[in-house]
């Protein structure tokens, strides 16, 4: 929709300011000085016609209907540069978040709500978690006979009680997979006992960019059974 | 309290610290002035020039500093701190350690051979690191005392015995003395002021600002002391890493203020707005104009008197002028800026990112409190506020809640130098409350040298140019004029000197007069409306009459007005000075009478101010007589709820009411105005409008201010619909009970507030001051009241300085939604008597808001009196070009008007909250009262002298005489002047037709003589 060029104010309606602050009390929506600090240091100022500063005073000024369309809220990164910048601490990302998820699932952006679906299933781009094992596994052949200095290198896959537990971005083994390299060779280097695991074993968000709470909520705790399983001590988290 | 001791400790070294020390020593009570660096002066010493009047503060401070140095009441402890307090108020007993100088002051010349030689370099703290000092220095120029102190931590003998001691060696007065010891002073003193000041706010903990990171960004102190002449850099602004003078220099404003998420500071610091400007100014001035300047802020702050004049003269002047609050400041890129540029990313208010490169960025600290100062209230028993600044009493700001122990200045609350004067004089007036009976009883008492007999000794003229660091000396030759003085007739001695206020050269002065065998001085500087004074008092001191004494304005009529043509002005300095020559060289010693002083006080107006100024002058003792011109007390603090804290008002004007009628040293005449004045300061008489007269030593003008009616385009269908009301019309709803209120807002879904109805417009271009926080305050009773209703606040600038800043905070916590608008884009306002319908843009979102307010509150200005006026003229006294009476000093004597005797408070000043006036009607009191502590008022010596040969007796001079001191004389039938009551102001000379009447000093002879020698 495109925005009014006039703001009509009978009576203030807040329905979408009084859900935010029901899920996030300490949202401070109110405190905002409008000094534009926030919008100062936003990647994304400008586009979608918003800044943060703008978006909060839709929310102040109870224009749900076009926070409720506007794409903004994807142009977002939920980076928390505006909280920190913010003279009174605002969160907007976390703002952003929560109106994500009230977007229906059919108005979010396509290949983001995708993701989040295939990372449900197995991972974020949709390769199985047999490619995974099996990509992993090339690579690693692949580098220790070609590179005699890491004939050694390991790419543990399962490895139970290994200390730590390490995800992976699902971008590198489904398009890059030489990418996952370096960081191998940093761990070995280091010398620690680490392992990825054959299923949950992407890093990614997608489900928390989508803004649903439970689809979060299912895919990081699939992640978390999995380390369990495993009795690693640490996770490290790549995204 | 029993017999209550007559002396005062005071705390701290600044300029709140100094005012308050001069005012009780000037009022009977003796003063131990506690200082914990090697001299005097505080923050104001460092800054350059002082706003609103851009004089120079170093200037303007220096002769209180001396006058404090050499008060014969006043105990300077410099290097000193409390280390404990016991006792109770009348009766305490204060531990002080002081820290040894290791140079003996009895001994130190202050030449600076020592530091010449020291070896031992290290920053300079006074210049806040910029550039180096010796480890044996002198904190400033102009410092009192003028005495180098050894800096212990850093001096290689004391680390090391034995090993430098070059000081020793070097110094011909053998005033170096390792060996001194701390010593602790045990001092009973009746009362405590504490006035321990601020510390600047640390920018490097705000990573954004990249201060001590990125080169060229520099703190807002920093900066004043890159101004100053006395500076680092001789006040030719230059950037650390090249010495490039900027041309392009940034302001961030609200930089460790308004900010509770990484600053922690959550309070306005209410000064950084003003001295930005100033700054923006005062920079652009020393380049030429060759500087873009540009402020970037929230919310303009210049809520005090001539700050918004200032304000749109800076606009007018070039200085931009951004509403955005800076992100992040970065080293400029190549490409985008040259090596040691920065680069400002911001959003604009329309929410366009923007990048901009500057040659040097300035970041406006914010104020907060010293740790030290955090110590010493935990020793005294000083809770702090919220904001970590000293607790005082909300409606009485100088009061803690420890009896005896009071409080002035910015260390209570961010505050500019009028406030902090205004304070200090308050706290001097509460301690001279407590203390009344003490009076008088452990000072001392000046003797000055007989005067020298000047008789058949032909003048002999000493000269004394100064440089007044590069004020004059940058413009003027000032060596040329030394050496042309030296041409003059009966010249006899000249020199010149950095600073000729400063107290080593006063103390030389003193010898010179006697060594020489002067009989009189001229001195060439500044200006004698601040320095004659002191200049005439070194003369007493030198056993000369004081008005053997001329100076030559070699600088605010000279080189602050020439500073492009240096030539030509050291041409006209020389003139000036020769004029002065000319002019002295007649001088006749005059002598001054005294006369008793009538220990009374007139106080015209009823309002808290008036109240509070009677009621503290009648616990002094002194008798009262306070009028008013209505049928009751209390003025327009009666129309008032709460003050901004949220404390009702109405008990503390019924208490202060109460007290005043029933005071036994106070008359309270209803209905009654000033007819006519009689007489100057120690010998008023005053006629009523009842026909009585009243005589009095002192008066205090406390009238008051009135409410805006709404007019023109700024009626906002007020008086035509009846749910349009100003602050007070709601003020009145407000009053009622909870049930009655919700009452009469029972309709009320919508309210809206219209800010700067009246104010800050081309027709009356202040900004009055407090209707940004009545305005919030009463939004939030709105809210509190009906949580439901929505409110907005239609603001230019929102304006909650210093402490305030958290009612803004509550008010939008509570969801008052503030829009800012313009003149440009006024809001409008339709529907008046049926629907009312109001549209404002708002430019955060660029859009029109259209609004259906139920009640619509406008925020009018404050408006002075007419009758202030007519009054102003009885007391000889000015108003400003906006209506409200003007005092002496905008600065420096906020509550003293120019004319002896007569002083201000309240409304009739500026408009103020409530507390700010009950200081303000101390502070007067405070002020009242060294006059009429006083037993005697020396007569004017400038007087008026009738030759009766002359005479022609038409009468003229007795009409035109303001001070009604010329009258017929029983004796011979001619004129006859009384020197009582002349105050020597010339009229009646220029008004005699027959040449008959001369003014001592002032005649023909001496005219003539300055004129003629002018124009050479």
């Amino acid at each position: 929709m495109t925005a009014p060029d006039e703001i009509a104010i009978k009576k203030l309606t807040l329905k979408l300011k009084a859900y935010v602050l029901e899920k996030f009390k300490e949202a401070n929506i109110d405190y905002c000085l409008t000094c534009g600090m926030c919008a100062s240091g936003c990647p994304a100022t400008g586009l979608e016609g918003l800044d943060p500063r703008k978006f909060l005073r839709l929310l102040a000024l109870g224009q749900d209907d076009e926070l409720l369309s506007t794409n903004w809220i994807y142009a977002c990164t939920i980076c928390g540069r505006c909280k920190h910048a913010c003279p009174m601490g605002i969160d907007v990302g976390r703002i952003v978040y929560l109106l994500r998820g009230l977007r229906p699932l059919e108005d979010r952006p396509k290949s983001l709500q995708k993701s989040c679906e295939l990372q449900k299933t197995s991972c974020s781009t949709g390769i199985s978690n047999e490619d995974f094992v099996w990509v992993v596994n090339d690579v690693l052949e692949e580098t220790c006979q070609n590179e005699p200095d890491w004939a050694e290198l390991k790419a543990p896959i399962d490895k139970k009680g290994a200390e730590y537990y390490l995800n992976q971005n699902a971008k590198e083994p489904t398009v890059e997979p030489e990418e996952m390299v370096p960081l191998w060779k940093i761990l070995h280097t280091v010398g620690i006992d680490w392992t990825y695991s054959s299923k949950w074993w992407d890093g990614a968000n997608y489900c928390m960019f989508t803004g649903d709470a439970k689809d979060w909520e299912y895919t990081l705790r699939k992640q978390v059974e999995t380390i369990e399983e495993l009795c690693c001590r640490y996770y490290i988290n790549t995204e | 309290m029993n017999n209550p001791k007559g002396s005062v400790l005071v705390i701290g070294g600044g300029i709140s610290g100094i005012q308050t020390a001069l005012d009780m020593a000037d009022s009977g009570l003796y003063v131990h002035l506690v200082e914990s660096s090697a001299a005097i002066g505080g923050s104001m010493g460092q800054l350059d020039k002082t706003f609103p009047t851009n004089d120079c503060s170093a200037c303007i401070l220096s002769p209180k500093l001396v006058e404090c140095g050499r008060h014969l009441n006043i105990n300077l402890l410099t290097l000193s701190e409390l280390v404990s307090l016991d006792g109770a108020a009348g009766n305490f007993k204060a531990v002080v350690r002081q820290k040894p100088r290791y140079v003996d002051p009895a001994k130190c010349i202050a030449c600076g051979k020592c530091a010449e030689k020291c070896p031992k370099s290290v920053p300079n703290e006074y210049n806040l690191g910029i550039g180096k000092r010796k480890a044996i220095y002198l904190k400033f120029p102009q410092a009192v005392p003028l005495k180098y102190a050894i800096d212990a931590k850093n001096c290689i003998w004391l680390n090391k015995p034995g090993r430098c001691g070059a000081c020793a060696k070097e110094c011909p007065a053998g005033a170096i003395n390792f060996d001194e010891k701390p010593v602790e002073h045990v001092l009973e003193v009746g009362a405590v002021v504490m006035a321990p000041g601020f510390k600047p706010y640390d920018p490097s903990l705000l990573d954004f600002t990249g201060y001590g990171r990125v080169p060229n960004v520099v703190t807002s102190m920093e900066f004043e002391r890159l101004l100053s002449p006395s500076g680092p850099c001789l006040g030719h602004v230059e950037r650390a890493s090249d010495k490039k003078t900027p041309r392009r220099i940034a302001w961030l404003q609200c930089v460790g203020s308004r900010d509770k998420n990484r600053a922690c500071h959550a309070y306005c610091s209410s000064v950084c707005c003003m001295y930005a400007i100033k700054q923006a100014v005062i920079a652009k001035e020393h380049m030429a104009g060759e500087l873009s300047a540009k402020i970037f802020f929230m919310d303009m702050r210049t809520h005090g008197k001539g700050f918004e004049a200032y304000f749109e003269r800076a606009k007018a002047d070039g200085i931009g002028f951004e509403r955005a609050r800076v992100h992040s400041i970065i080293p400029a890129p190549h490409g985008k800026g040259e090596t040691g540029d920065v680069l400002l990313r911001f959003a604009n208010e329309n929410g366009e990112m923007c990048e901009e490169v500057f040659d040097m960025a300035v970041l406006s600290i914010g104020l907060e409190l010293d740790s030290s100062t955090v110590a010493l209230a935990s020793k005294l028993g000083i809770d702090l506020n919220g904001d970590g600044f000293l607790k005082t009493q909300s409606f009485m700001p100088v009061l803690t809640q420890r009896q005896g122990v009071f409080v002035c200045g910015a260390a209570s609350e961010p505050k500019d130098i009028p406030q902090s004067v205004t304070e200090a004089s308050a706290a001097a007036a509460e301690v001279e409350k407590l203390l009344a009976s003490a009076r008088w009883k452990e000072t001392k008492v000046k003797e000055y040298p007989s005067e020298r007999d000047l008789k058949g000794e032909p003048p002999r003229i000493g000269v004394f140019v100064c440089h007044c660091g590069i004020n004059i000396a940058s413009v003027v030759n000032v060596k040329a004029v030394t050496e042309y003085a030296k041409t003059l007739p009966h010249v006899v001695f000249s020199q010149n000197n950095l600073f000729t206020c400063s107290q080593d050269t006063i103390v030389s002065m003193t010898d010179i007069i006697k060594r020489e065998g002067l009989n009189r001085v001229v001195v060439a500087s500044c200006s004698p409306r601040t320095h004659e004074p002191l200049f005439q008092e070194t003369l007493r001191e030198a056993g000369l009459n004081r008005f053997l004494f001329e100076m030559a304005n070699i600088r605010d009529q000279d080189s602050w007005v020439h500073q492009s043509e240096p030539e030509k002005a050291t041409q006209k300095a020389k003139e000036l000075v020769k004029m002065a020559v000319a002019k002295v060289a007649s001088h006749q010693p005059l002598s001054e009478g005294k006369l008793p002083v009538t220990k009374g006080c007139l106080v015209i107006g009823g309002g808290v101010s008036g109240m509070q100024a009677a009621l503290n002058l009648a616990e002094q003792g002194f008798a009262v007589t306070l009028i008013e011109k209505g049928e009751a007390l209390g003025g327009q603090a009666l129309k008032l709820v709460r003050n901004w804290e949220g404390l009702a008002v109405a008990p503390v004007l019924s208490e202060l009411a109460q007290q005043t009628i029933s005071h036994p040293n106070i008359t309270v005449r209803f209905k009654t105005q000033v007819k006519d004045v009689e007489g100057s300061v120690g010998r008023f008489k005053t006629t009523l409008s009842d026909g009585s007269v009243v005589e009095h030593g002192a008066a205090i003008i406390a009238v008051g201010a009135e409410p805006w009616v709404p007019q023109g385009r700024w009626q906002y269908g007020y008086g035509v619909d009846a749910r349009v009301k100003t602050l007070h019309g709601l003020d009145e709803i407000l009053k009622k009970s909870q049930t009655e209120a919700l009452e009469a807002l029972s309709d009320v879904n919508q309210a809206v507030f219209m800010h700067c109805v009246g104010s800050r417009i081309p027709e009356r271009p202040y900004c009055s001051r407090v209707c940004c926080s009545h305005a919030i305050e009463q939004a939030i009773a709105l809210k509190d009241l009906k949580p439901k209703m929505d409110v907005f606040m239609l603001y230019r600038d929102v304006r909650t300085y210093g402490r305030r800043e958290h009612i803004y905070e509550e008010a939008r916590s509570k969801g008052v939604i503030f829009v800012r608008y313009d003149l440009e884009r006024l809001p409008k306002l339709e529907g008046v008597g049926a629907r009312l319908e109001l549209e404002a843009f708002d430019p955060v979102l660029g859009r029109q808001i259209r609004l259906s307010p139920d009640l619509l509150v406008l925020a009018t200005a404050i408006t002075p009196r007419k009758d202030a006026g007519e009054l102003s003229k009885f007391f000889k006294c000015a108003i400003n070009a906006d209506g409200f009476l003007m005092e002496a000093h905008a600065k420096l004597r906020p509550v003293d008007f120019a004319t002896e005797g007569v002083f201000l408070a309240g409304l009739c000043h500026y408009p103020k909250p409530i507390e700010e006036s009950i200081v303000q009607a101390s502070a007067a009191a405070a002020r009242a009262a060294m006059v009429l502590a006083k037993d005697f008022v020396p007569t004017e010596a400038i007087v008026a002298e009738v030759t009766p040969a002359k005479c022609v007796t038409c009468g003229v001079c007795g009409k035109i005489c303001p001070y009604k001191a010329i009258s017929k004389s029983q004796v011979t039938g001619k004129a006859e002047v009384n020197p009582a009551l002349c105050k020597g102001c010339g009229a009646c000379v220029a008004g005699c037709r027959s040449d008959a009447i001369r003014l001592k000093n002032f005649a023909n002879k001496e005219l003539i003589a300055a004129i003629s020698a002018g124009g050479c």
